[in-house]
């Protein structure tokens, strides 16, 4: 009976988590976890010379980051602005990858179909971060291959290079007219870091603790021999003392107390013997012939006295050398 | 004035001044949510320290026309924003109790058991499959951080890290964390059974060596040295932790210990429940989020356990003298309550066998695991 009952709950219990999974599956599907993008980065620009810096906090970061567009050839760099991912979301890219969201670059100056080379600086991209071009005069408006270079540059900023020419792919406003609109975005690989990270992580947790318990192991071992090296000073020092303060022997008490010293009174050795009685008496109580009943804060309390007192007497000094 | 008037003056404050006419149904069902964790926390006493004032900040904030969370005309701080701005928002209040739960602990038997350290690693693995799965989710980085740490069950590292990455989720990783740490005896034994043998869980492990006081002293110093050389995001949680337990173990500040362990501790509990109840208002909780979170809280409660088991499992591999791998489970922190759970299946397999102390040493590894694992989140959106 109780393993029907139990093999019906187990049958309920499949079907809800099957459910559950189901419907957390279709709501992802539709959508319905996403609460709008609450990462949306913001930047703010600022114009020094020839070059724009934007700042901004990127998507899976706490701290603001900046990005620096220049024109180093074939052109003057005329102004740089966010660009709202929503308008240049497709489905061949994923917004998660685009942590810096996407720019719009503006060029003036270049020889008609000539090329420009722009430089994007920031010590936020690493070795895998490549410049992705949007144009959506394409029938493939995102181009992954328009980087020329990722190159590591002092204090770890890396710069992508984009070569793009007037009219050309690259360039948004599609005609050869002696400026240009270049749009994209750094992309990185969201999963990539996620796993990455994740794994580097998780490890390191081991070894932050594992340094820890070797800290603690040899701190221990030390206390510990501190702790012998103390006890055999305080042993040999008692043993050195022992025969100067050594009391002339005194004869053993006899069956009728006549060889017992006249100092101790009475009173005293009723008591002692008292003592030894009742400790012998409770060393050897009968159990309790009620069942253990583990479950209940008194005798977990009481045990748990009991474990404590056992605790004092086996971890005395020189419980290692009995082993 | 004619009767009229006095009708209009009537309607006017019942539907400007008074909350009836303004109470929505998602209000309603949030005050039966606050109810529901009422009734767990008084009757049947689940964590009630922080579920009673969770419970009734949920309670109070989902009235209409309070006031409670938001900010006057002039831009004023209402009362219970004020306790979150100041307590949650600027990060203060978990770091206060960090500095109670450090003046409240004995590391003694971490300190006796060193080896324990590496099952509060193993226990973490659950935070960071969390992690993962929430992101199929659309979850962000941040928020699935914030999620992740839940495993950890440890309930001010779990506030403070959400706090700081993902504020929007508080509430519900707040209630997350705190209602599973306290079905820990539900969650825990099935798990521990199904990993372990009848023969293992009988494995009787040797007596801790005494710790001197001394030792104790200095743990809390070599360990912050450690621990925030190598991580220093963690520093305020660990340096207060530490703070806490230096204060207890040096013997010389005995009020101070004193006060942080019950007063302090006690007043700081008030303000951080109730301002976290208080983020769980009807319009930003009632959302598919929150289902999401409770869902996978319980996976990484269930595989932290399946990694503190699993590595004492390893560690047997390679260690003399074998561990009882139930006191694996108590990796997940969630102090002490789950060393009582591994102590209970220890007793349950051998009446005779006393696991408490030894499980408390991977327990104490588990908070300092859980807050390292914090660290690492928190250094990684830096």
């Amino acid at each position: 009976m109780r393993t029907v009952r139990k093999k019906s709950k187990l049958r309920l219990s499949l079907v809800v988590v099957t459910m559950l999974l189901g419907w957390c599956v279709s709501s992802h599907a539709t959508g319905l976890f996403s609460a709008g993008d609450v990462e949306k980065p913001n930047p703010e620009f600022t114009r020094s010379g020839n070059r724009i810096v934007a700042k901004f906090i990127p998507r899976a970061k706490s701290t603001s980051v900046t990005v620096e567009f220049q024109v180093t050839e074939g052109g003057t760099l005329a102004g740089v602005k966010g660009v709202d991912f929503a308008t240049v979301d497709r489905p061949e890219v994923d917004i998660k990858n685009f942590k810096s969201a996407a720019f719009e670059i503006g060029i003036r100056d270049v020889i008609p179909g000539g090329t420009a080379m722009v430089a994007i600086r920031s010590d936020f991209f690493s070795l895998s971060t490549a410049f992705y071009v949007f144009n959506p005069k394409r029938t493939e408006p995102w181009i992954r291959d328009a980087q020329k270079e990722n190159r590591v540059l002092e204090q770890r900023v890396r710069e992508l290079v984009v070569q793009v020419r007037d009219g050309g792919d690259l360039d948004s406003d599609g005609a050869a007219d002696g400026q240009i609109r270049l749009v994209g975005g750094p992309r990185d690989s969201f999963w990539g870091y996620a796993l990455g990270t994740l794994f580097i992580r998780f490890f390191g947790i081991f070894f932050v603790l594992s340094l820890l318990m070797i800290g603690m192991l040899a701190s221990g071992w030390i206390f510990t021999l501190l702790d012998r090296i103390r006890g055999g000073r305080v042993a040999a020092g008692v043993e050195k003392k022992a025969p100067a303060a050594a009391a002339p022997p005194v004869a053993p008490a006899s069956a009728g107390g006549l060889g017992r010293p006249a100092a101790v009174p009475d009173t005293v050795v009723a008591a002692i013997g008292a003592a030894l009685y009742l400790r012998d008496t409770a060393s050897r109580m009968a159990p309790s012939p009620a069942p253990p009943d583990i479950g209940t804060a008194w005798t977990l309390q009481g045990r748990q006295r009991i474990m404590q007192d056992r605790l004092a007497v086996f971890c005395q000094g020189g419980r290692k050398k009995e082993k | 004035m004619s009767w009229e008037q006095v009708m209009e003056l009537i309607v006017s404050i019942l539907t400007t001044q008074s909350g009836l006419p303004n109470l929505m149904f998602k209000q309603v069902i949030m005050i039966g949510v606050a109810f529901f964790f009422l009734y767990l926390a008084v009757a049947k006493r689940y964590e009630p320290l922080l579920l009673v004032p969770i419970g009734f900040g949920i309670f109070l904030v989902n009235f209409p026309l309070v006031p409670l969370m938001g900010f006057s005309e002039h831009g004023t701080p209402e009362l219970i924003r004020v306790f979150y701005k100041y307590g949650v928002e600027w990060e203060v209040i978990p770091c206060v109790i960090f500095l109670g739960l450090g003046a409240m602990t004995d590391f003694g038997p971490l300190i006796a058991n060193p080896k324990t350290l590496i099952i509060g690693a193993g226990a973490q693995l659950g935070v960071f499959i969390t992690y993962i799965g929430v992101l199929f989710f659309g979850f962000t980085l941040k928020e699935a951080a914030s999620v992740g740490i839940i495993g950890g069950a440890d309930g001010p590292t779990t506030i403070y890290l959400t706090a700081k990455l993902a504020p929007h989720l508080l509430g519900a990783n707040a209630l997350a964390a705190y209602s599973y740490m306290a079905m820990v005896p539900l969650i825990q034994p099935p798990i521990m059974r199904l990993m372990t043998t009848p023969a293992q869980r009988r494995i009787r492990m040797r007596q801790l060596r005494v710790v001197s006081a001394r030792e104790k002293i200095l743990f809390p110093l070599v360990g912050s040295i450690l621990i925030i050389l190598m991580v220093p995001a963690v520093a305020p949680l660990m340096g207060m932790f530490m703070f806490g337990n230096f204060m207890r173990e040096c013997g010389a500040v005995k009020r101070l210990s004193d006060t942080s362990q019950n007063a302090l501790m006690n007043i700081v509990t008030i303000f951080l429940g109730l301002s976290v109840g208080a983020t769980m208002a009807a319009e930003k909780f009632l959302t598919l989020k929150p289902l999401l979170i409770f869902s996978f809280g319980l996976l990484d409660f269930v595989v932290c356990t399946f990694g503190g088991i699993l590595t004492v499992h390893i560690m047997n591999l390679f260690v003399k003298e074998k561990m009882n791998p139930l006191i694996g489970s108590a990796g997940v922190s969630a102090v002490p309550m789950s060393a009582r759970v591994s102590h209970a299946e220890g007793l349950k397999a051998d009446p005779d066998n006393w696991l408490i102390m030894h499980a408390m040493g991977p327990n104490l590894a588990g908070v300092i695991g859980s807050a390292a694992a914090a660290g690492m989140f928190i250094a990684m959106f830096q």
